[in-house]
């Protein structure tokens, strides 16, 4: 009997994360795709593309994409953007009558190629396996995350083949010693904080807020942010003190006592690191105890500004500090849709699937950009060309997030996002204001709004 | 027990010498590595299940015990892969001994006990305060050790030996004394059968064969976080393969293994959004109609199912 009810209960736990399949639209190319990069090649290189290679096989039918997503699971509200994102990238390619691929001198046909592993990292790198050795495929993208991404890291690398890491920040998977990885869209994240820190140090220690208590969820994405900031402010000469540093389980849904704990160890400043559903929790119960502090940074209102807006609402956002992403500050793309060409066309492939656009969304497109600009100026599909070509975009290719830089061992270090203030704008709306670097504000920061 | 070794020959041989040429075959090797993995884990949970009738909820407890023992042994002792995997499986002994007083519950009280364990295990691994120790809740990297041919070898290896472990227990005098202890632990008793010594023996040898699973798990893997190793579907996998083919047989975790965890990637590679639902319509309906597995079929018949 217990054998019965303990099976059953287990099934139908399976059964509740069913879903439907993703509908698909394609959106036609944007014109100023296709090219290889730095002048998209100049006439010389061009004519030299176009011509047959020696010694380069014939062209494949098509160019084969391997990617993987989580439609179900903890992973899956970072996943799912990611995936459409880059479906959408694939689509209009295709539209536009494929990817320009160098070493064959024509456009060819794009084949995206995406399993779902369901949140579950085992299944991952199994799958990860099957897009390699089975699938074959010339291009090989990782899941979002860094526990997702971690278990495809070492198979690509015994496979020697690439690894187009979108959002996998894990620092400990860039060493010198692969080279067969580049994060993508998201800077690592021993330096995505970086603008923070700085900001900590230099206009709000002038403005007297000196006390900071350091919040974060433990895993690799906030740990990591935490370490680095953490380690900036202890170092000698800062003028900041952290009067509170703990770490607590991602699973964490309420902060009440929490808050608690930090008010009595009297800061001006509370930086809450977590992912989506920590920093909702978090910002609800900081309004609900009517605590206030004179500066609250969390990371997501600017990172997935639409599903924080939804749940915590206007009143609980404003005076808060973020990270302003291209969600909020408008970098001039020299490749692909600017912002609202790019939400435009969301919209229209995926109003009713169920996925709120952000950030993750845009990372899914830039990971199909960088793709297309590798594909544009590679010399072959070996697996050592297509790394030599995304590098050489490096500190080159200028998308809507801004400059796309990697370090030597293949680390996002460029699309640092600047330090905002939200505030409230109409009924329900909010925006933000850049605060810093001075070079990027827009406006002064108000302390004690929060 | 000339029974006992004709049945690893004529049911483990064939699968062992199968699983050993696949790689020439088929490449995904790791996709053949899991399928080893969980003939491990459902033979290890047939052991303590199948012949005692406790149902370890918490199984993944010892799974992930066994793989961090391994991963500290290469970080901080710098142990070579073998002495890594020894430690794989001392640490998960060790839980074992520590996890003893709760076989004194029964039922369901101790698949809940088991697996409450299981996460206060996990929590610990994870704390950041262990950072140093454990690397918290941000993941191992053992790069310097990874070698997927030789940890499928090893693999291989300790399925055989639990294999031979599983046959060796529905023949020998052991096994049938643990039988009689699930059918009725009061009646094993009267008739002279160490009641607590017999369940803590094989208590500990399920623990042993899922810390060794664990160890090479973080051999093969190589890069993994807390959360990969405590995966409660380790647990949920390993039950219900077992209990679709049927507990207390050699063969039957096999075929439950070989059955479902095959259709699993099938699915899950040519229909991901229907994954779900199809499993667990699937085992509904196997559950509801064919409770004691696969083998069932056969025994109902008269037939010996080795």
């Amino acid at each position: 009997m217990l054998r019965r009810v303990v099976v059953c209960l287990l099934a139908i736990a399976c059964m509740a994360g069913a879903r439907g399949a993703w509908a698909q639209q394609s959106r036609p190319a944007d014109e100023r795709l296709g090219g290889c990069f730095d002048g998209y090649l100049d006439k010389a290189q061009t004519e030299q593309a176009s011509a047959p290679q020696p010694g380069q096989p014939g062209a494949p039918a098509e160019i084969r994409i391997g990617h993987l997503h989580a439609s179900s699971g903890p992973y899956a509200s970072i996943s799912m953007p990611v995936y459409l994102g880059l479906k959408l990238w694939v689509e209009q390619m295709n539209a536009g009558g494929g990817a320009m691929v160098k070493p064959f001198g024509r456009k060819l046909p794009l084949r995206l190629i995406s399993y779902d592993d369901q949140s579950n990292p085992g299944t991952a790198a199994t799958l990860t396996n099957q897009l390699i050795t089975q699938d074959k495929v010339d291009l090989l993208i990782a899941d979002s995350g860094s526990v997702l991404t971690a278990v495809s890291v070492p198979i690509a690398r015994e496979h020697k083949m690439f690894l187009f890491d979108p959002t996998g920040t894990g620092a400990a998977f860039f060493s010198k010693d692969n080279p067969y990885i580049a994060l993508l869209a998201d800077p690592v994240s021993t330096v995505w904080p970086r603008f923070l820190w700085e900001f900590l140090k230099s206009d709000v220690a002038a403005a007297g807020l000196t006390r900071v208590a350091i919040l974060y969820s433990t895993n690799d994405f906030t740990g990591t942010q935490a370490a680095s900031i953490r380690a900036a402010l202890k170092a000698p000469g800062s003028p900041v003190q952290i009067v509170f540093d703990q770490g607590v389980p991602t699973s964490t849904s309420n902060y009440a006592v929490l808050i608690d704990n930090i008010a009595a160890a009297n800061p001006d400043v509370v930086l809450e690191l977590g992912y989506v559903g920590n920093d909702i929790a978090f910002l609800r119960n900081l309004q609900e105890s009517g605590k206030n502090f004179r500066m609250v940074f969390t990371l997501y209102p600017g990172i997935e500004t639409s599903t924080l807006l939804k749940n915590v609402g206007q009143s609980g956002l404003a005076g808060v500090f973020s990270y302003v992403t291209a969600l909020a500050y408008s970098y001039p793309p020299e490749v692909g849709m600017t912002l609202e060409q790019f939400r435009g066309s969301w919209e229209k492939a995926y109003a009713k699937s169920g996925v709120e656009f952000g950030w993750n969304a845009i990372a899914g497109y830039v990971t199909g950009l960088v793709l297309g600009q590798t594909l544009a100026c590679t010399d072959s599909l070996a697996q050592l060309d297509v790394r030599k070509s995304v590098f050489s975009l490096s500190g080159k290719l200028k998308t809507l997030i801004g400059t796309f830089e990697l370090n030597e061992q293949g680390a996002q270090i460029g699309e640092l996002t600047p330090i905002g203030q939200i505030a409230p704008e109409g009924k329900d709306g909010i925006h933000f204001t850049v605060v810093y670097p001075p070079a990027m504000a827009s406006g002064k920061p108000i302390f004690g709004a929060k | 027990m000339r029974r006992g070794v004709r049945e690893f020959v004529t049911v483990a041989l064939p699968l062992l010498a199968a699983l050993a040429l696949a790689p020439l075959f088929y490449s995904n090797e790791l996709l053949l590595f899991n399928f080893i993995m969980f003939l491990i884990l459902a033979q290890g949970l047939n052991a303590i299940y199948g012949f005692t009738g406790y149902l370890p909820f918490g199984y993944v407890g010892f799974f992930g015990a066994g793989a961090y023992g391994f991963a500290l042994a290469v970080m901080h002792l710098n142990a070579s892969p073998l002495l890594a995997m020894a430690c794989a499986g001392v640490a998960a002994l060790v839980l074992g001994v520590v996890l003893t007083p709760l076989l004194r519950l029964s039922g369901a009280y101790f698949a809940i006990a088991n697996l409450a364990a299981a996460q206060a295990v996990y929590q610990v691994i994870s704390n950041p305060a262990l950072q140093d120790v454990t690397k918290g809740p941000y993941g191992v990297t053992l790069s310097s050790v990874f070698a997927p041919a030789l940890s499928y070898g090893v693999a291989l290896i300790i399925l055989a030996a639990t294999l031979a472990l599983i046959a060796w227990l529905r023949n020998a005098r052991f096994g049938l004394a643990l039988q009689a202890i699930r059918e009725d632990p009061v009646s094993a008793a009267m008739a002279g059968v160490a009641v607590v010594r017999g369940r803590t023996i094989a208590w500990l040898l399920s623990a042993l064969i899922a810390g060794l699973a664990g160890g090479v798990f973080a051999w093969h893997i190589s890069v993994f976080y807390p959360e990969t190793a405590f995966d409660l579907s380790f647990s949920i996998f390993a039950i219900v393969f077992t209990l679709f083919g049927g507990a207390a047989t050699q063969l039957g975790p096999i075929l439950g293994v070989l059955l479902l965890y095959g259709l699993y990637n099938v699915i899950g590679i040519t229909v991901p959004q229907y994954f779900q639902l199809i499993y667990g319509v699937l085992i509904v309906l196997l559950v509801l109609f064919l409770p004691d597995g696969l083998a069932s079929l056969a025994t109902r018949r008269g037939f010996r199912v080795p």
